[in-house]
């Protein structure tokens, strides 16, 4: 009779310790060199968005940004989007990893950029604010981009399309 | 005969007493909202649901810091009953496609946890209930299954991504098909 309670709490205990195993952590790639996800360097602001992780990491000794392919546990190319004299953070992709926007401060002024995967091109969104942006962010389906700027003398949120126009003034 | 009435004065009383401690308990209006989506405070932190209908942001226009989400098809704020507590703060919301799974960062006993809110139960629940680093910057993916974040856990900042599991109802867009495999 003891066995048998011992024995329906070995299965009870089995049963719920494999339905407790999510949430759980997904094992992600580290490569010493940066060509992964994570390196020695820091690797900030993740977002996902379908299959892509869009990130900052100042691996190669300026803060750029990184998109990495879920599926095929690669970095995606982005050429075109990083330059020297830029930091830039606060990257995020669409679902269909076509856009990503982002922060980049270059000589001392900072503004919200969209970059294209097929033109291969960067383009300011914010050229006509006379303000601090920072804290971008795309929707996934690519339809709004949302920021924070101080034009108002605190922080207020914008939100564009991707043709640069206003939309909740 | 008069110890009875004395009883009955004294629950009298007790019922006063109680009604007023109850007043006194129940907190003001929280759910004042100005339908603007600007104010005259600081608004953080800004997160566009998938299909970009909604946007959740952390704002101290009521007195308090608290994550506010407003839909612009109905140019109102949606309540989340139960989300902002007192004494509590949240942080760095983001939302999946249809704006129904919130992710934040809250504290648990002063631990840093990344906290869900799920639209249609109406509740809460902390995704990293035994995570022992520090992390912060959550994000849900647009369907909903995994949340990445920032991990102090090898001594600088680095990304971990939670799955949350096949069995989840995900987010997604009217008329995609369920695709089971996982990245």
């Amino acid at each position: 009779m003891k066995c048998f309670i011992y024995l329906i709490m070995l299965i009870l205990t089995s049963l719920l310790s494999s339905c407790a195993s999510y949430p759980r952590l997904i094992s992600l790639p580290f490569d010493p060199g940066g060509q992964s996800l994570n390196s020695p360097a820091a690797e900030l602001t993740p977002q996902i968005s379908g299959r892509y992780i869009a990130f900052s990491s100042d691996r190669r000794g300026t803060q750029d940004i990184y998109l990495f392919d879920l599926e095929t546990k690669n970095l995606i190319d982005l050429p075109g989007l990083n330059s020297l004299d830029a930091i830039a953070t606060y990257p995020s992709v669409d679902a269909d990893g076509r856009h990503i926007v982002f922060a980049a401060s270059r000589q001392g002024r900072t503004a919200i950029y969209i970059y294209d995967r097929e033109t291969r091109q960067s383009r300011s969104l914010t050229a006509a604010l006379l303000a601090e942006v920072r804290n971008p962010t795309i929707s996934a389906d690519g339809s709004r981009i949302a920021f924070e700027s101080n034009a108002g003398g605190h922080w207020d949120i914008l939100v564009y399309n991707q043709n640069g126009e206003l939309l909740n003034r | 005969m008069i110890n009875r009435f004395w009883l009955q004065r004294m629950i009298h009383w007790s019922l006063y007493l109680c009604l007023a401690l109850l007043v006194a308990c129940s907190p003001g209006d929280t759910n004042r909202l100005s339908s603007s989506l600007h104010s005259l405070y600081s608004e953080e932190q800004p997160a566009l649901s998938g299909n970009g209908h909604d946007l959740a942001f952390v704002s101290n226009r009521n007195g308090n810091q608290q994550l506010l989400l407003y839909n612009f098809p109905q140019a109102k704020f949606i309540p989340l009953p139960g989300l902002n507590r007192p004494h509590n703060i949240v942080e760095n919301p983001s939302l999946s496609y249809t704006g129904r799974y919130i992710t934040y960062l809250t504290s648990d006993y002063g631990r840093p946890v990344i906290a869900m809110y799920d639209r249609a139960t109406k509740q809460s629940q902390i995704l990293t209930p035994i995570y022992t680093s520090w992390l912060r910057n959550p994000r849900i993916s647009p369907d909903g299954r995994y949340v990445v974040f920032e991990t102090a856990k090898s001594g600088q900042w680095d990304i971990e991504v939670l799955d949350r599991g096949p069995e989840i109802e995900l987010d997604l867009p009217n008329g995609v098909s369920v695709d089971s495999s996982a990245p």
